[in-house]
């Protein structure tokens, strides 16, 4: 039977428990701070993820944001031409990418676009602290029709319409000219068959094709290989001509590559001495408790920056921060437990009756408390702009991993104790004379 | 019945600091708002050499530049920030360009350092209404789970600690004006004492919510006593390791992190005075209240 199996591996079992999980965590440190290859011949690699104080060391895994690793970052708001009805979101979308593919057809790969609040757009682009970027992002697509000798006989005002269809040869722009335009382009046309015209947005060929016989109507089409976002995204942009927002800059913001660094190492350095300067408290104040909380404080911070890079969440300045106060505010839930621990053994209760009950009494403060910083951290991923939302976030994550570590592993780790023998309550506490006597009693 | 003596002088401690921060607000001494918040330029320089803050001024008075704010920093005061207020966007660059051929004159080694930063007028009033409505929606949303976990008053103390909680920080910030600037920053640190902070009381909360149940004839403030002397330790303990950590990265951080970190170790420290001398009591009142209330009914 189970109990039975229980009761002969009752004290062996905790001690192997409790060395399996001290191996692992040692493993989990060591793997988080230099990453590892894995069989066969290293072909995958784990990337370190546990953060160093030398910033140049940092680890690929855990993406600073802006603010931290140097760069420029804009802020608009956006408002709907005068007239339009079109759904705003899809107007804003239609925007953002239109700014995405202007950056990255000018090498800005890593720039970053992104909504702001219900009605902005937020750029980042890191890297970068040149202000003629920005007059790349809110320019009108020029759209230029060039004649066989290369100069520009007709731009893109002249057409009316252009929109996504599907021909012949697949995925196609279809477009319409004005009266005015369809006359130019009817007469290019007419002078220029069998030789080749050319259609250019933002200085990019569209096509370059041999004209077959001319074109009075005004009607043509692009074609290319073409998949259908990409024809419909280049429709867009000859229909919009300029972006489908009227933007209207909010906030430019600089930062040196040399701040970023500054900030990344102190903050490094002041979570290093406020865990070790917690730990010690703790084991001064709750004896072998407190090497338990210590123990499931080191677990914390090796899953929280596990989860950071798995979540690919972007540290930035006050998400860091964030990081910091969430490892003096994990131990709470520890602090909780071990005061109501302390005073069901000053009772006289035996340490595996206190496990129990202090468990009992902590869970209900825990869980309210744990719930109330939730809802702050949910309201701020909400409401937060820009890099107050990566506070949010790592509060948010904070919460969730110390209530898992505080409770769920610090309750293995006291049971576990408690099994392989530490039962005698003056390691985790000053037990007066009379308790000690009514215990022997 | 009125609120317990201890309690009292605590509330009017309370009150006689942030009366005093609204004076100074009204007279015109408030917060020192930041660029996030009063928009601007805002640009940093390294003359190299040891500045005077009236070179720089004169600079900017040649240039026309009225509304601004000159800060000398830095180990050797070789470090200049400026802040102009009420810019339009499209003279940042020639305001730019203009400042930094006026400083080389005098300084012919200054080099932009950090961040230049420009925000428009109306971010600022977005971010404002943005943390208005944050605060309260979570305060809300507190007071809804706590009157569900525990009883309205219960709620209603403890929404009331930690409005009086924001309260004091932005005091601190109005009283502070000289050393601390108010940005974006604030709102996090505001809205994590919100949610930090309410953990003391919580705590205290529990333990009453237990002992009340146990001494149904006892008076409600000496519950609240009896309670509060109980979680005493915790609330030392937890406070400390929490303290710790924010009080480390304000000592080794940067200015941008001590501008986060300095409103929120206020604002625990806040946190810990209101839920052990405030909030128990306020929920004794109106515990008393309703009980006096249903006796009589």
């Amino acid at each position: 039977m189970k109990s039975g199996n229980k009761r002969v591996g009752g004290k062996t079992g905790a001690i192997i428990a409790l060395c399996v999980l001290l191996v692992v965590t040692i493993a989990l440190g060591v793997i988080g701070v230099t990453g590892v290859s894995l069989p066969p011949r290293g072909l995958h690699k784990v990337l370190s993820w546990l953060p160093t104080t030398n910033s140049d060391n940092w680890p690929e895994s855990l993406p600073l944001g802006l603010d931290l690793r140097g760069g420029m970052y804009v802020e608009y708001s956006g408002k709907a031409p005068e007239g339009s009805t079109a759904d705003f979101d899809s107007l804003r979308e239609g925007t953002m990418s239109i700014i995405r593919s202007r950056l990255s057809d000018k090498g800005f790969n890593e720039a970053n676009v992104q909504r702001l609040g219900s009605d902005g757009i937020r750029v980042e682009i890191p890297n970068v602290q040149d202000d003629t970027v920005l007059d790349l992002i809110g320019a009108a697509a020029k759209m230029e029709f060039k004649d066989p000798s290369g100069n520009v006989f007709m731009t893109g005002d002249m057409v009316k319409t252009a929109a996504y269809s599907y021909g012949e040869k697949g995925h196609q722009i279809a477009f319409e000219l004005t009266p005015e335009g369809a006359k130019i382009f009817g007469d290019m046309t007419a002078a220029n068959v069998g030789r080749n015209l050319v259609i250019e947005l933002d200085g990019e060929t569209l096509i370059d094709a041999t004209v077959q016989q001319a074109i009075l109507d005004g009607h043509g089409v692009i074609t290319g290989n073409y998949t259908q976002d990409e024809a419909t995204s280049v429709a867009a942009k000859i229909q919009s001509g300029a972006l489908p927002l009227e933007l209207t800059q909010q906030k430019v913001d600089k930062v040196s590559a040399t701040l970023g660094q500054d900030a990344v190492s102190s903050s490094v350095r002041a979570a290093l001495i406020g865990i070790l300067l917690i730990m010690l408290l703790m084991i001064v104040r709750y004896r072998l408790n407190g090497l338990i909380a210590s123990w499931a404080l080191t677990i914390y911070t090796i899953l929280l920056f596990m989860l950071i890079a798995l979540f690919g969440i972007q540290l930035t300045l006050p998400g860091l921060a964030g990081v910091v106060l969430g490892i003096g505010m994990a131990v709470d839930a520890n602090v909780i437990i071990f005061e109501r621990f302390n005073e069901e053994v000053r009772k006289g209760r035996s340490a595996k009756a206190a496990v129990r009950a202090g468990f009992k009494n902590a869970i209900s403060a825990i869980l309210d408390a744990n719930v109330t910083t939730l809802i702050a951290a949910i309201v701020l991923l909400f409401y937060g702009t820009g890099s107050i939302q990566g506070f949010a976030k790592t509060l948010l994550l904070g919460v969730v991993v110390s209530m898992f570590t505080a409770v769920i592993v610090t309750r293995f780790l006291m049971n576990r104790f408690v099994n392989a023998g530490a039962t005698n309550t003056s390691l985790y506490t000053k037990v007066n004379a009379e308790a000690e006597k009514e215990v022997e009693a | 019945m009125v609120i317990k003596n201890r309690s009292r002088i605590c509330l009017i401690i309370s009150a006689v600091i942030i009366v005093a921060a609204l004076l100074l607000h009204l007279f015109g001494m408030g917060i020192n708002l930041g660029i996030d918040f009063s928009g601007g330029l805002s640009m940093q320089y390294d003359m190299k050499t040891a500045v005077n803050a009236s070179d720089v001024t004169a600079v900017l008075d040649k240039m026309g530049v009225v509304d601004n704010t000159v800060q000398i920093q830095g180990a050797n005061s070789n470090e200049v920030n400026v802040r102009i207020k009420n810019l339009d966007k499209d003279d940042v660059q020639k305001v730019q360009a203009d400042f930094e051929a006026g400083v080389k004159e005098i300084y012919p080694e200054a080099e932009s350092v950090g961040d230049v930063n420009y925000v428009g007028p109306v971010a600022g009033e977005t971010l404002v209404r943005n943390a208005v409505i944050s605060v309260l929606l979570a305060a809300a949303l507190m007071l809804i789970y706590i009157a569900i976990r525990f009883d309205l008053n219960s709620g209603i103390a403890a929404v009331f600690g930690l409005l009086h909680d924001v309260l004091i920080m932005l005091s601190f910030m109005v009283i502070f004006r000289s050393v601390i600037q108010m940005n974006s920053s604030f709102i996090a640190a505001a809205l994590t004492i919100v949610g930090y902070s309410i953990n003391n009381t919580i705590v205290i909360f529990d333990r009453i919510r237990e002992n009340a149940k146990k001494m149904p004839t006892i008076a409600r403030e000496e519950v609240t006593n009896i309670s509060i002397r109980e979680s005493l330790g915790r609330t030392i303990c937890t406070t400390v390791t929490t303290l710790i950590t924010i009080v480390a990265l304000c000592i080794l951080g940067v200015a941008s992190i001590r501008e986060f970190a300095l409103p929120i170790i206020v604002g625990i420290i806040s946190g810990v005075y209101s839920a052990n001398m405030i909030n128990g009591y306020v929920w004794a009142f109106l515990e008393e209240k309703r009980r006096s209330r249903k006796a009589k009914a």
